[in-house]
């Protein structure tokens, strides 16, 4: 055993018990507040009740997902979020009818990833500040859809493809899945392909990666156009399995993700992040949200709990950068 | 205990030592700087230069030892009690505000008030005094953004001044300038001295140290080696106090037999930057771009590379036009380049070495999809190899790495995209003896293998040592063709100070 340990130990001294400290941290933040949850509650530690949280979070958490690559590239955050989510659960609903659920569907996705796309180009090739950039899409596309149906609710209709959205497979639910599925694609895609090593380049240093001939603005761009993409399968899904849809469907989703990158440890100013920590955030703050339920406080108090989460994140983030002198 | 023939401490640090995460930065030095005296501190990069200098600005806190400033010992020492206690620090970045006055920005932070208004009038006589005081012509209601780079550095100086301190770091201060502005700074400095400040000098150029210094101090691995009257000490003393061996700095020259050209440009244009510019590049050669500040050089260099395109002329490469209006264009056409600004353009702090050194030729390391990370560290573990990158851990991210090691990474960066011409800005700048001979040395290596250099630098000792031809810009204009043979430092200054010269 020593001869396998020792060597790996004096080639690699990224191991040293901070590094070691921060890849733990989220498997442990976990395994506290289960802990917690299953001493406040008996309900909580049930395949029930966790099955449910996480069904509760997978649609947000395909935001949350996108969400890393925005951060991840020095995007700051995508506050058109719910304005997609929106659009895709609107278009969907609202074509249902004369084009057939499957290619509604379609159609919603198409819209959202098209909102995505002007994100992408206003905040990549003519880089305006993300930040004014996404409250201005945002707030033309919510318009946009409060005119189409007046304020008012869209009903779905009965179809095959909102049964399956509602169905399970070997007991899990399909949101679940999505969930995974996506997650799984995602994660190898910044971890592991040119693409990724782009979008950490250029969140580290745009101009050092714009000189090192790496596609700055089209790195940055996708970032944007990803995440309205997967805002609009979101918002697809929840139509489709709610049999309903409003305007304000995803209000406050934005945050949520934003929640849910920023305790999986992604640098709010950009560089460094992982869609697997992203996944940990995500259960973190499904977990938080539950214990907040379960633990009988009012629901209300769950804005307050994770916004003082995230600016405790940020705030450890930006201490430790400024220490490091990177700030 | 102090007689009258010996000078007043102005300065004393004792004792300090100061460790980061798996780095001991300082170990138990101490350092004493008289009233008046010009003091030198020399080091290799990752000697503890900055790190003690940071330490007496405040901005960091010694694990242990005691600093002492006119003879009182500090005791809660922060970035604001140093400035209380006037030490003030020049460094290499200005800190100045482009858009206000020169008066507002020597003021800046402390402006002269009449109740709760700025009282203009005072600003101005205090700038203007403390302008005068320092022997420039600088009027204190020009707009600081409309000065050159060495009169807004004496600006600078000035707003130290003005609060009067007892001792002055200037950290690298003429990196940035010509020889015409390194004078004036001199001038400035020894003014400053002679009105009994206390300087600490900091600077790779062992030269000005000579000319500027009174007594040296040489740093080696966070450790004080020795401090010295500079009268009694020469550069090769000091390089090899600093690099605790006998060094030999020549460049290896090879001889070798030019070959096709690489590149060439012909009348090449960016208004106002350059004009009519004309050069070449031959295979196995290194060209020199010399010149002032602001000759145009790095405007040549950039162009080149894609990053502001070139609004006439033309770029053959290898024989074939090429346009070049993006550095991912110049990449794919063979064309490399290691900027000037390493900090800004060069490095992406937080990703590691391996990451940093793969980035421009990621995409030829993957499948359809995925990067070989096997074989993306064997590359990268060999060539950190073979540029002698310090620590050799290609996983650390390259934020924690000295100047020099950041600089080999940036050019084998390059080097691994196999270029044909390889452009290099300043690539000696602000890093160390050692590590400067061994980035001489790949740049010997990369001409050696068929490549084309065309380098430029500030530091004419070493476009004389390096290149095998030297082209002059003034004033945007190529004003002169130097073949190694001619090439002295004469001839260059002469060319680039548009006096005319035999091409």
């Amino acid at each position: 055993m020593n001869q396998l340990v020792a060597p790996a130990k004096s080639l690699d001294k990224s191991k040293t018990p901070g590094a070691l400290f921060s890849t733990l941290s989220i498997p442990i933040a976990i395994l506290v507040l289960v802990v917690i949850g299953s001493i406040a509650s008996p309900s909580f530690l049930t395949v029930n009740n966790l099955t449910n949280v996480l069904n509760a979070n997978s649609a947000v958490g395909l935001i949350a997902l996108g969400m890393t690559f925005v951060m991840v590239t020095g995007g700051l955050a995508d506050l058109s979020v719910p304005a997609n989510v929106a659009m895709g659960a609107l278009v969907t609903l609202g074509a249902q009818e004369t084009m057939g659920t499957a290619p509604a569907a379609l159609m919603g996705l198409l819209v959202a990833s098209m909102g995505g796309v002007v994100n992408g180009l206003l905040i990549g090739y003519l880089r305006i500040n993300p930040i004014i950039a996404t409250l201005g899409t945002g707030s033309v596309l919510l318009g946009l859809s409060q005119l189409l149906v007046g304020g008012g609710i869209v009903y779905a209709q009965p179809s095959a493809l909102s049964t399956f959205v509602k169905s399970s497979i070997l007991g899990i639910p399909v949101f679940i899945w999505i969930f995974i599925f996506v997650a799984l694609i995602l994660h190898p895609l910044l971890a592991r392909t040119s693409f990724g090593r782009w979008s950490l380049a250029v969140g580290g240093n745009y101009q050092a990666a714009q000189a090192s001939a790496v596609p700055v603005r089209f790195t940055k761009a996708a970032a944007f156009a990803m995440t309205g993409f997967l805002a609009g399968l979101c918002g697809v899904l929840l139509a489709l399995s709610n049999g309903q849809a409003r305007p304000i469907i995803g209000t406050g989703y934005e945050f949520v993700a934003i929640t849910a990158v920023v305790i999986g440890g992604t640098s709010v100013f950009g560089g460094n992040g992982s869609v697997l920590r992203t996944v940990g955030g995500v259960l973190i703050t499904a977990l938080i949200g539950n214990l907040i339920i379960l633990l009988g406080f009012p629901s209300q108090a769950t804005g307050l709990i994770t916004g003082a989460i995230v600016l405790g994140a940020v705030g450890i983030d930006a201490y430790f950068r400024r220490k490091a002198g990177r700030l | 205990m102090t007689t009258d023939s010996t000078p007043a401490v102005a300065l004393r640090m004792t004792g300090i030592t100061k460790s980061f995460p798996g780095v001991m930065a300082l170990q138990d030095v101490d350092l004493e700087i008289n009233e008046g005296e010009v003091h030198a501190i020399v080091g290799e990069n990752g000697a503890g230069k900055s790190t003690l200098m940071k330490i007496l600005a405040g901005f960091y806190q010694p694990d242990k030892g005691q600093i002492e400033v006119g003879g009182r010992k500090a005791t809660h020492w922060t970035p604001r009690e140093a400035r209380s206690r006037g030490i003030g620090m020049i460094y290499q970045e200005l800190n100045l505000v482009p858009d206000l006055s020169v008066s507002e920005n020597i003021s800046l932070g402390a402006m002269p008030k009449r109740g709760p208004f700025v009282d203009y009038r005072a600003m101005n006589a205090k700038a203007e005094a403390v302008l005068r005081e320092l022997d420039t012509d600088i009027d204190p209601g020009t707009r600081l953004g409309d000065l050159s780079i060495s009169q807004q550095q004496l600006v600078e100086i000035a707003k130290v001044v003005a609060r009067q301190p007892n001792v002055v770091v200037f950290d690298e201060p003429t990196s940035s300038l010509g020889d015409k502005e390194t004078r004036v700074l001199f001038d400035v400095i020894t003014k400053m001295r002679d009105r009994g400040i206390a300087i600490i000098y900091i600077s790779h150029r062992l030269q000005e140290v000579m000319e500027i210094g009174d007594r040296v101090t040489v740093l080696r691995d966070g450790r004080h080696i020795e401090t010295r009257d500079v009268a009694g000490i020469t550069p090769d003393e000091m390089v090899s106090l600093m690099v605790g061996r006998d060094l030999n700095e020549m460049f290896p020259k090879f001889d070798l037999e030019l070959g096709e050209q690489v590149l060439s440009i012909e009348g090449a244009s960016r208004a106002g930057q350059f004009d009519n510019v004309t050069l070449d590049v031959r295979k196995h050669e290194i060209v020199g771009l010399a010149g002032l500040v602001g000759s145009g050089r790095t405007e040549v260099a950039r162009a080149l590379f894609g990053l502001d395109p070139l609004e006439e002329g033309t770029i053959t490469l290898a024989g074939a036009t090429v346009k070049i209006r993006s550095p991912r264009q110049a990449v794919a056409a063979g064309i490399a380049l290691v900027p000037e600004d390493r900090k800004g353009q060069g490095i992406i702090p937080g990703l590691s070495v391996r990451e940093n050194f793969t980035l421009p030729v990621i995409t030829r390391l993957t499948n359809a999809m995925l990067i070989f990370l096997g074989k993306e560290r064997k590359i990268v573990t060999e060539l950190a190899d073979r540029l002698k990158v310090n620590p050799p851990q290609v996983e650390r991210p390259l934020n924690v790495f000295s100047g020099g090691n950041q600089q080999k990474v940036v050019l084998g960066k390059w080097l691994l995209s196999e270029p044909k011409l390889l452009i290099l800005d300043e690539p000696t700048r602000g890093v160390d003896v050692g590590a400067k001979a061994d980035i001489h040395h790949i740049i010997g290596e990369f001409a050696q293998d068929g490549g084309g250099v065309l380098m430029i630098s500030s530091e004419l000792p070493e476009l004389l040592a390096v290149c095998d031809r030297i082209f002059v810009l003034h004033e945007g204009v190529i004003a002169g063709e130097i073949s190694r043979a001619d090439a002295t430092e004469e001839s260059v200054m002469r060319a680039a100070t548009g006096q005319e010269v035999a091409a």
